[in-house]
């Protein structure tokens, strides 16, 4: 069969489209496609004569089969050290492979490419820290994927995904109407308890303009009003767009890199129409590595940045804590063993290490912060990364792979995990459902709003008898 | 036969090696893409040499980066190997005399006794890392004949100067005469063959550096602890 009625290598660039691959429950008929699904080897040949050019050449070339990155991959060390999870073993036999064949590879092929793309890597990007010749296979395995989405391999979840991304904007079928009602509706809710606090939509030449990720209207709203409080409390001029909310990208984890631009693009456009002096996005990993890392790129911005300054919710929180504008009740710190997961998204791959750590500094007790091993930039992936936790049919391979986070908040003596990424935060949420250890998991927003000081004008004021 | 393989054969070998090299940089250099790789090298620059320096810095030192921290034996194999094959060579008195003879200059030699410990420890950590190649699952793997080919042709000329100089082995001509082909084999394979790293680990782990310096934190002031 050449191509599926649902696996195929065609984009889902519409509604129906859409709803009807979601109606195929766990994506049964889709895999089934995906069996007799054929390889268009002329387009995958020139497909790699156009994209893979020096520096994915050398790496393949130049590896010196060492093995120093296999200690590197929390996967390896998980699969009881399987030799076959050795990063530069997985990234030869699947893209070093189909580069070597230029292109002339089968179906069974391609799907075995698919496994090890999406269930043997989450792009942490920890293996080119150890590789001598910095080989950075997280790179080249994102590369694998978009060679494979565009022949059709791609597992249900992240067809669906980029499809959302293509028709909503945005990674969950939430529309700008269900985004801006949420907001009024989380508004609304808010103000008994927060007089005067607002949720502006499409304000010009704001300070702030902020972006979520789409679960937030869709699952999580509260984190939406969280946001309001806190930069009501601190006093900011702050706005959200109509359009242009959605800060994700699932296309970035499926490899669909038209869907990817077509994402950042809608956002700048956001940026350019209310022109605000800077942006801020929510407490997410990838939402930032796609808009702010990588998006530039994709949208073709010679400078590699974003239009305007684009923080990430911890810089926008360390500087608030640092200038005062939020102040932390000392009562109020935690006072109990504290750890703090870091992202590989906006850690390893953005720096910004120390200022997750200025912030802990506020919010936790001194002595009761503990570090993970390792940690920072060499930190582990929680285990769901990279679109990992997303995806049904590698189920069994991600609860395995969040054992390496779990020994390594179990070795803090830590009952509370701080985890500033909605990524992390679900891993996190599911290796205690998976092993029970007993812990607690957060994000910043609430913990900050139930540890600070509420300047008494800000209080909603006692009626006069 | 000496006339021939230490002239015309060895200029040629010379012309391949440094002709082989600059188009492997040039190559290099020309296919990187901003936009494919998603590093602005050319409006960042600044950023991305810096991070570049890096890069390259933590991991040319022995025990600078947390790659060789982590693996302390492997690292003493790795430099001791690395070591032995750039500076002996280049700094041996029997060599030194050659290029005296031919044109009239030369620059201090190393004591003889050093040269020997050092070509000796490099066999040495060649063989261990034959060694290693074989037990560890994890390097067996992804071990190809390519890579123990790659390994001969790298000790074959330690191994035959070595023998050449202490006359052992019987015939000295015909050790003095396999080491001046092996090293030339040596020279001639590395443009060819994954070799080229002596400027791919440069220009690799500089790119890699720039990534970093550039997009991945070096704007934001952070320097990566490699």
């Amino acid at each position: 069969m050449p191509e599926g009625k649902f696996c195929n290598r065609t984009p889902i660039n519409t509604q129906e489209a859409l709803e009807a691959l979601l109606g195929d429950k766990g994506g049964k008929q889709y895999y089934a496609e995906m069996e007799e699904l054929d390889v268009d080897k002329a387009k995958l040949a020139a497909s790699i004569q156009n994209t893979c050019k020096s520096r994915t050449r050398t790496w393949l070339e130049m590896c010196a089969h060492c093995g120093l990155c296999a200690d590197s991959c929390f996967l390896y060390l998980c699969n009881d050290r399987d030799p076959k999870q050795v990063p530069a073993y997985k990234i030869q036999s699947t893209l070093g492979e189909m580069v070597k064949r230029n292109g002339d590879v089968d179906n069974e092929f391609m799907r075995k490419a698919m496994e090890i793309a999406w269930s043997q890597c989450t792009c942490c990007n920890r293996c080119g820290q150890y590789c001598p010749y910095g080989i950075d296979m997280g790179v080249m395995f994102s590369y694998t994927r978009g060679l494979l989405y565009s022949q059709g391999f791609v597992p249900w979840e992240l067809k669906i995904g980029s499809g959302m991304h293509r028709v909503y904007k945005a990674q969950m079928n939430v529309t700008d109407e269900d985004w801006t009602e949420t907001c009024e509706w989380m508004c609304e809710e808010a103000q008994d308890e927060w007089p005067g606090m607002e949720i502006p939509i499409d304000k010009q030449d704001a300070d702030i303009m902020y972006t979520v990720n789409a679960r937030e209207p869709k699952h999580y709203p509260e984190d939406i009003s969280e946001a309001a409080i806190l930069f009501h409390v601190a006093g900011e001029n702050w706005t959200v767009p109509s359009s242009g909310w959605e800060q994700t990208s699932l296309s970035l984890f499926a490899g669909d890199w038209e869907a990817c631009t077509m994402q950042v693009k809608h956002v700048y456009a956001a940026i350019e129409r209310l022109n605000p002096k800077r942006c801020v996005g929510t407490e997410c990993g990838h939402a930032h590595r796609a808009t702010v890392i990588e998006g530039p790129y994709w949208a073709g911005r010679a400078d590699g940045l974003p239009p305007k300054p684009y923080l990430h919710y911890v810089e926008w929180l360390a500087e608030a804590l640092r200038l005062g504008k939020i102040k932390i009740d000392p009562a109020k710190r935690i006072k109990q063993l504290v750890t703090l997961q870091d992202s590989c998204n906006y850690i390893r791959n953005y720096g910004l290490k120390e200022v997750t750590r200025e912030i802990m500094s506020y919010l936790v007790e001194p002595g009761y912060f503990v570090e993970m091993s390792p940690n920072k930039e060499h930190n582990f992936c929680c285990g769901g990364g990279g679109g990992f936790n997303g995806v049904g049919r590698f189920r069994p391979q991600r609860n395995r792979a969040l054992m390496v986070k779990r020994d390594q908040i179990l070795a803090t003596g830590a009952k509370l995990v701080v985890a500033p990424c909605h990524n992390c935060w679900d891993a996190i949420r599911d290796l205690e459902e998976e092993f029970k250890i007993g812990i607690k998991w957060s994000f910043l927003k609430p913990l900050v709003i139930s540890m600070m000081v509420v300047p008494d004008h800000l209080k909603p004021q006692e009626e006069e008898e | 036969m000496y006339q021939i393989i230490t002239g015309p054969l060895l200029w040629l070998t010379f012309l391949v090696f440094v002709g082989g090299l600059a188009w492997r940089v040039y190559t290099y250099i020309k296919g990187l893409d901003w936009k494919l790789d998603r590093v602005a090298y050319g409006t960042q620059s600044a950023y991305g040499w810096r991070g570049a320096m890096n890069s390259i810095g933590s991991w040319i030192v022995p025990f600078g980066s947390q790659g060789w921290k982590v693996k302390p034996i492997f690292t003493i194999l790795f430099f001791v190997f690395h070591i032995g094959i750039v500076i002996t060579p280049l700094f041996l008195a029997g060599h030194l005399v050659v290029l005296k003879m031919r044109f009239g200059f030369a620059w201090p030699a190393l004591p003889m006794i050093l040269a020997d410990v050092m070509t000796v420890a490099m066999l040495c950590a060649g063989l261990f890392i034959i060694v290693r190649r074989i037990a560890l699952p994890e390097v067996r793997i992804i071990t190809s004949l390519y890579d123990y080919l790659l390994l001969a042709i790298t000790i074959a000329p330690f191994f035959t100067g070595f023998m050449a100089v202490h006359q052992l082995g019987g015939d000295y001509k015909f050790w003095l005469y396999a080491h001046i082909l092996t090293g030339e084999l040596m020279l001639l394979a590395v443009p060819f063959t994954k070799l080229f790293h002596v400027v791919g680990f440069f220009l690799s782990r500089g790119q890699l550096g720039m990534d970093y310096g550039i997009k991945r934190g070096g704007m934001r002031g952070t320097n990566m602890a490699w």
